[in-house]
């Protein structure tokens, strides 16, 4: 098991990253005040672990996928029953396309699990003029619920 | 505790043993993610058309090759470009062929309420103009709409601000202001398109105002845009003053998507104030009044035979219906062969999101049934 304290393995902010007030907002937003914020490393990758008190509210995670030419940068975050809480843009830095940001856009995420298809067209509909970056978010989504339910049930994130 | 005393430093040894590659792995992907601050992209599309009537041989061009370059100076502030080839190549003598830059613009982007954005922009009007990328939009060529109502790819030197409209929810707006058109270029036929000035030593005289509100949510798409500004150009026969010859652009469209259904419409009205000066200075027939617009409609059929299929195969009809002579001056005869509509049925193939292949079967008709024509087209493009 790879469970290190967040400073231990604290990098540099990198240009793809959110600012730390922004992740934040995102965990206050999702999970409430007065939590508690572990940063561990499970397979080299950040996950923060969300608790209040002896109980454990869920697990989030900043990734970035690619949409037409810049990184979008998204924060993930599950409950203990590994069911997507939800899903926030965090930076977002294209011409066009913003409107995955949108929580009208964003809800449809709330509750899936691994096992939904996720993918545009199937359970997730795209917004027109936003093909491209509904498209990118919707993989990159899919791919950290796989991974975050992947580490769960390995029983590497508890 | 004696274990704990040999035992933490060891773990922690192994432990950093081990996670250092997958770190060294990961850290390796972030650097590749934040390097790629330059961006090459593109798009083209080769479009045939056969229409009917004698002497009227098929026709196969390479419309558009588009070489897109991005950079990301730092998170805030970019730089986009496209650099277009139209009909293949430029030669002496030969009136076909264009390079042009279509857009360059630097975005700084203070918030996500806020990007200060300037260079050469795409007029926010109608769906097309700032989305004309050839897999985005069924049929071969672009609607005839988007080439005389609204005079696509309508560019113009500017600057402005875009943004998600603070404290709306699902509304986003675009506001520049830009130089204007010049009415020295416009038509009956074609209507404002030749008094764009696409950026080469534009006239200043007439600066112009344009904008665009739109409301998104899964699935459903509405916009409405504007363009306000004179067009006199300080010519003296049609007035020197900054919003002589007005022109007023409004248009409003949507977009609806749902399972394999698609429906997009688009309607737009052009006004051309002091029309008759501006016939009077250039002997034209310019209209007052422009407008029309269309409505399509397009299914994934092939959903219906293998549903898990990523690829899509959408068959459409388009109903166009416009006229660049929907009011006109003193002085000039109404045109009715220029009240167009044209009928758009056909096939879109799509195997992967990037590349598209089209056909269809056009029905040009107008209110005079002067020059009508049935047109058969085929067409291939990308996008990257």
């Amino acid at each position: 098991m790879l469970l290190l304290a967040g400073a231990a393995i604290a990098a540099p902010l990198r240009a793809q990253e959110a600012p730390p007030k922004k992740v934040t907002a995102a965990i206050e937003r999702l999970f409430g005040k007065a939590t508690r914020v572990d940063t561990i490393a499970v397979d080299g990758r950040r996950v923060l672990r969300i608790a209040r008190g002896d109980s454990l509210l869920g697990f989030a995670q900043v990734r970035n996928v690619i949409g037409r030419d810049q990184p979008i940068t998204f924060l993930v975050a599950i409950d203990p029953a590994n069911r997507l809480k939800d899903v926030d843009v965090l930076v977002y830095r294209e011409p066009y396309g913003g409107e995955v940001a949108y929580d009208t856009w964003r809800k449809q995420f709330r509750g899936k699990g691994a096992d939904a298809p996720l993918e545009i067209g199937k359970d997730i509909r795209s917004i027109s003029g936003a093909t491209i970056s509904s498209r990118s978010v919707t993989l990159g989504v899919r791919q950290a619920l796989s991974e975050l339910t992947a580490w769960r049930q390995q029983g590497k994130l508890k | 505790m004696p274990t704990r005393s040999t035992a933490g430093p060891l773990s922690l040894v192994a432990s950093l043993l081990i996670i250092a590659p997958a770190l060294h792995a990961q850290s390796l992907a972030d650097r590749a993610v934040e390097q790629n601050h330059v961006t090459i992209g593109g798009y083209g599309e080769i479009q045939y058309a056969n229409a009917s009537g004698p002497a009227t041989p098929g026709r196969v061009d390479l419309t558009r090759f588009v070489i897109y370059l991005a950079n990301a100076f730092t998170d805030k502030l970019s730089v986009r470009s496209e650099v277009e080839i139209e009909d293949a190549k430029i030669e002496n003598g030969s009136p076909a062929g264009e390079v042009s830059v279509e857009q360059l613009f630097l975005d700084y982007r203070l918030s996500d309420a806020f990007t200060l954005r300037t260079g050469l922009l795409l007029a926010p009007v109608g769906i097309i103009n700032e989305t004309h990328e050839p897999t985005t939009f069924n049929g071969v060529a672009r609607p005839d709409f988007d080439h005389d109502v609204i005079p696509t790819t309508w560019r113009e030197l500017g600057i402005g601000a875009a943004g998600a409209l603070p404290g709306v929810a699902g509304v986003a707006y675009r506001v520049y202001l830009m130089n204007g058109l010049r009415s020295e270029g416009f038509s009956a036929d074609e209507g404002i398109r030749e008094g764009r000035q696409e950026g080469q030593d534009a006239s200043f005289a007439n600066p112009s105002l344009t904008g665009r509100l739109e409301w998104a949510r899964p699935g459903l798409k509405i916009g409405g845009s504007f363009w306000y500004g004179g067009s006199a150009d300080q010519n003296p026969a049609i007035g020197t003053g900054t919003f002589a010859a007005p022109v007023t652009v409004l248009a409003a469209d949507a977009r609806y998507d749902r399972g394999g259904l698609s429906l997009r419409g688009v309607v737009a009205n052009v006004t051309v104030g002091d029309a008759s000066l501006i016939n009077g200075a250039f002997g034209g027939q310019v209209a007052h009044r422009i407008s029309g617009g269309y409505a399509e409609a397009a299914y994934d059929v092939l959903r219906l035979v293998v549903p898990a299929s990523s690829q899509r195969l959408d068959a459409f009809a388009r109903y166009e219906n416009y006229d660049t002579h929907a009011g006109v001056p003193a002085g000039v005869v109404r045109s009715d062969s220029l009240a167009r509509r044209i009928t758009t049925l056909g096939l879109t193939y799509r195997p992967v999101g990037g590349v598209v292949f089209k056909g269809d079967y056009q029905l040009r008709r107008n209110r005079a049934g002067i020059g009508e024509s049935n047109v058969v087209r085929l067409g291939v493009g990308y996008q990257f």
